[in-house]
């Protein structure tokens, strides 16, 4: 015999008329060749049944005259209406379901074309680059979003205009503006150096003055923003403002305010000649340092092409090659989303977060549209008679598939204007939650194109089966009051459907367990230094010229326990180093550091904790050498039997180890910790000061503020806690993990409605097998596992599918962090037991009603 | 009736139906092509071909006795029609007639040599 499954395909598509000829034809030669080789006659068979596949030969679908007159579109929309209205419970529950997910969907597809819309509205984005620079430290390699000052571009004939861009979130990028007339106040704006071409390789459109105003280095161009929060309505050109009450410039220009889809983000834009000025450097003193370098092409080119020539030896200069720093090319587009670097290799990024929620939206979706198909095939038996009765008066099944289908239509479009109703209102939340600014632009087709799009498949998908089971139903038998007998494939497919929805649930409540287990544990791990109840204040000038002053005055008050200052966050020391040079140490290793600058507090204010030696005293006691302590990593890494004492070299100083600290977190938990050299830096040269206190927040802030404005009375004080900026480093996390809540809850909600609707379904379904049970003397518990029995095996299959699917990617996320949790087995057990104990719940409070109801009444009817 | 022009394959097809006379039905005339013309077609090419011929009006077909050999199911039995004899003495016709025109030298092997 022929391969029955072609053979069939061939039944299937023929055109009846032709079918005996053609299929004698086939079978003739299939026996023919089957004589010599069984096998050949399958292939050959099933080749001429694809090859038979012809529009000549194919079955039509025969012309249903169906009458879509007026009258009847009138009648269904109507039918419709009414029966929307006559289960309000049921209808309320479709639209609200569906509405629900709509408005995850909604609210995710906006934030992912916001995402996506990053850095986009430059002209042509993708002909500008960032350089990033590796740096090869004993193995593992460092990016860095910076190059030379000098990097000779020129070379490179694509390359059309370069800028230096200097950012930052302190000092000097965030200076103290004064509002007009007001001497002693601070308004704190951040902003930008750059060079002249900054304006002409990115898309800031300058609204009023010079269109090029870096050319002078005595201009500034301001925002609109800045220029009303400085000036109100005055006209803001040819003001001039005096950067650090210091060097005069002169407002040139004012640009439209920066989109809140640019990665770079600035009110200002000075000249690098003032940077190098605040600095107190000549603009020679800069060629040789590292600073984030932008460049435009002037043709499309890729990064490829554009890394390999920034590496040729034009560019990359030997010193550079021995200090083994190589160059790429990084395009300015991808920074939002692909920005992460591990060892050197452009990795991913926002974009991990970005997919996640787009498959979670899509997920949510699926699972509405379940429900919406299983209580719409669940409630068949109700529109069974309508059904005959359409039959019946001539309408053919295409009119029933044609009237269902658009019921659903009706629904979907229903919940389609609830969520975009409730999601534009729900925005400003969303915003909140994700702290970001999502610019929804209605102009854009593509926002009208999805939602119009996605409308039509999910009302497609959602009505499909229901119209097609329905419109199957046989007039003669509905009619007679036959209960609407339902195929095991019917039940088997609701099955898989909830499956599928619990599956997802368990998933998603795991993974979300995994990810919160993970936040809390970066919260709370100890990470070797003390970080709470400490205030950070941004110092002037002339702040830590009055450093002992001010410190004494702090002093005074209980409160107050310790200040120091520092030239890094000691939480986050973003500087490596691998100058470092010790006694026996093996030639040309690179060991990378964290080396930490500070005054002899630092160990005070932040609990650092000693091991061994002394800490820096008030005074150093090496007249000589500049005292450093170490971290115990350190001495292991530079193996030294005996650390106190002995002489080290950072670049060209001499450094005498005072003292052994015990390791501490000096980056995010991401990374893996390096040693640390802690040295004695000259308050001066420090750029942070931090102050420890203790009880009330409030009235801590207002000691220190009084202190501050009596060292400093002419600006504002401008502080931070330690602990929020280290819950920073982990924004992008902490902003999914909310929105991952969110959504959880809603999913898992949306599957609760699913089980609801089966078990009230599965119940009404089996009431006369209770009843009979029951009459038998069979007793409530019983009655109650021989329901949940079904349910039971459902909820193991679904977590089966479920859990290794969270371990995975769950895994995944957590491979990206150094320092992280064992995989909470816990998690996967509470998950299980709470999906499962809930389900239950629901299913025998659905049960027991019918339990409890007299079994002489479901009995009697019929 | 569609085009009077005959297409190579649609001419071997038609001779191949005549040659077939009475029994010429899809199997029979791909392997009768084979065997004289050695062309390898596929069955539904032949199919294509007859349905063809048969919209043309060169062929006309009736469904043969069911026999055994095929699972009692009948064959499609072609045979050539008046104006299929006419096409095909057409194309015959005009080949000689062409063939004549050419100069005999054309055809005579050019030698190469002293």
């Amino acid at each position: 015999m022929p391969p029955r499954w072609a053979n069939r395909l061939l039944e299937w598509y023929c055109r009846p008329e032709l079918l005996e000829e053609i299929q004698g034809d086939a079978h003739e030669l299939y026996y023919r060749e089957a004589k010599t080789s069984k096998r050949k006659a399958d292939w050959k068979f099933i080749w001429n049944v694809i090859r038979f596949f012809r529009w000549r030969n194919i079955r039509k679908r025969q012309y249903q005259y169906v009458n879509y007159s007026i009258d009847m579109i009138q009648n269904i929309f109507k039918v419709a209406f009414r029966n929307f209205l006559r289960h309000p419970g049921h209808s309320f529950l479709n639209v609200i379901g569906l509405g629900v997910s709509f408005v995850v969907a909604l609210l995710v597809g906006w934030w992912a074309l916001h995402e996506n819309s990053f850095d986009r509205f430059h002209e042509n984005p993708e002909q500008i680059f960032e350089i990033k620079s590796h740096v090869n430290a004993n193995g593992t390699i460092e990016t860095y979003g910076a190059a030379r000052f000098n990097i000779n571009l020129a070379a490179l004939p694509e390359v059309k205009s370069k800028t230096v861009l200097i950012s930052g979130t302190r000092w000097p990028n965030e200076l103290c503006f004064r509002p007009d007339g007001k001497s002693n106040e601070c308004i704190y704006l951040f902003g930008i150096y750059a060079e002249q071409p900054f304006f002409s390789i990115f898309n800031f459109p300058i609204v009023s003055g010079n269109q090029n105003p870096l050319a002078e280095p005595t201009h500034i161009a301001i925002s609109q923003k800045m220029a009303n929060k400085l000036y109100g309505d005055e006209n803001p050109i040819g003001k001039i403002i005096k950067i650090d009450d210091h060097y005069p410039v002169t407002i040139a220009s004012v640009f439209k305010d920066v989109p809140s889809n640019s990665s770079l983000q600035f009110e200002f834009v000075l000249p690098w000649e003032v940077f190098a000025k605040m600095r107190g450097m000549q603009p020679e003193q800069f060629h040789n340092q590292f600073f984030p370098v932008y460049f435009r092409t002037s043709a499309d080119a890729t990064v490829e092409d554009l890394t390999a020539k920034l590496n040729s030896p034009s560019i990359l200069t030997e010193d550079l090659k021995k200090d083994n720093v190589s160059y790429s090319a990084f395009a300015l587009t991808d920074a939002r989303l692909h920005g992460e670097f591990k060892n050197g290799k452009n990795t991913s990024g926002r974009i991990i977060y970005v997919q996640l929620f787009l498959l979670v939206a899509m997920l949510v979706v699926a699972m509405a549209v379940i429900n919406f198909v299983n209580l719409t095939t669940a409630r068949a038996s109700n529109r069974a008679k309508e059904i005959g009765i359409r039959k019946v008066t001539g309408a053919q099944r295409g009119s029933i598939i044609f009237q269902f289908m658009g019921e659903s239509f009706f629904v979907v479009f229903a919940a389609i204007i609830l969520a975009v109703v409730t999601g534009y209102l729900l925005l400003p939340l969303f915003n909140q939650l994700v702290g970001d600014t999502i610019l929804v632009t209605w102009k854009k087709p593509a926002v009208i194109g999805y939602i119009v799009l996605g409308m039509l498949i999910v009302a497609f998908l959602a009505g499909l089966y229901p119209a097609l089971v329905m419109s199957r139903f046989q007039a003669a038998h509905v009619l007679k009051g036959n209960v609407v007998t339902r195929s095991a494939g019917a039940q088997h497919l609701r099955k898989i459907l909830l499956v599928v929805q619990i599956s997802f649930s368990v998933g998603i409540v795991i993974f979300t367990g995994v990810l919160f287990k993970q936040l809390d544990y970066i919260q709370h791990k100890n990470l070797g230094l003390n970080k709470d109840h400490i205030v950070h204040i941004e110092p002037t000038y002339k702040l830590l010229q009055k450093y002992n002053t001010l410190k004494a005055e702090l002093l005074k008050n209980p409160q107050i326990k310790s200040v120091t200052a520092t030239a890094a966050d000691p939480t986050s020391i973003n500087s490596t180093t691998t100058g470092v040079r010790w006694p026996g140490m093996t030639e040309g290793m690179n060991a990378p550091f964290n080396v930490l600058g500070a005054t002899h507090e630092v160990a005070d204010v932040f609990g650092l904790n000693l091991v061994d030696g002394r800490f820096f005293g008030e005074n150093s006691l090496d007249s000589i050498h500049s005292e450093v302590v170490v971290s115990e990593s350190a001495v292991k890494l530079m193996n030294l039997d005996n650390p106190l004492g002995t002489l080290i070299k950072i670049g060209d100083v001499e450094c005498n180890i005072i003292g052994v600290i015990k390791d501490f977190h000096s980056a995010s938990l991401k990374q893996a910790q390096l040693p640390i050299i802690v040295y004695r830096h000259p308050t001066l040269q420090c750029s942070r000061l931090y102050v420890r206190y203790e009880g009330e927040t409030t009235t801590a802030i207002s000691i220190i503020n009084d202190a501050y404005k009596k060292a400093e009375p002419a600006f504002t004080m401008k502080y931070g806690f330690v602990d929020d900026a280290f819950a920073k480093m982990y924004k992008t996390e902490t902003a999914a993990s909310k929105m991952l809540m969110l959504f959880t809850a809603i999913a898992v909600i949306i599957a609760l409605v699913g089980v609801i609707g089966l078990a009230t379904y599965n119940v009404i379904k089996r009431k006369k097998e209770i009843g009979i049970k029951r009459v038998f003397g069979a007793s409530s518990v019983q009655l109650l596992g021989l329901v949940s029995k079904d349910f039971v095996l459902l909820i193991l299959l679904a977590s089966a599918v479920g859990m290794p699917v969270a371990w995975y990617s769950a895994s995944e996320w957590l491979s990206g962090y150094a320092y992280r949790i064992d995989m909470p087995w816990e998690i996967f057990a509470l998950g299980f037991f709470a999906i499962l104990s809930v389900t239950l719940c629901l299913i025998s409070l659905q049960a027991l009603k019918t339990i409890r109801t007299n079994p002489t009444e479901v009995l009697r009817s019929e | 009736m569609k085009g009077t022009y005959l297409g190579e394959l649609e001419e071997l097809v038609l001779l191949t139906v005549g040659i077939l006379y009475p029994d010429a039905y899809g199997v029979a005339v791909m392997d009768e092509l084979k065997q004289q013309a050695s062309r390898d077609l596929n069955i539904s090419a032949v199919h294509a071909v007859l349905t063809r011929l048969e919209e043309k009006g060169l062929l006309k077909s009736s469904m043969s006795d069911p026999t055994e050999e095929r699972g009692g199911r009948r064959k499609r039995i072609f045979i050539i029609t008046a104006a299929g004899k006419r096409a095909l003495e057409e194309a015959q016709e005009l080949r000689t007639q062409m063939y004549r025109q050419i100069p005999k030298v054309a055809l005579q092997p050019i030698v190469v040599g002293y």
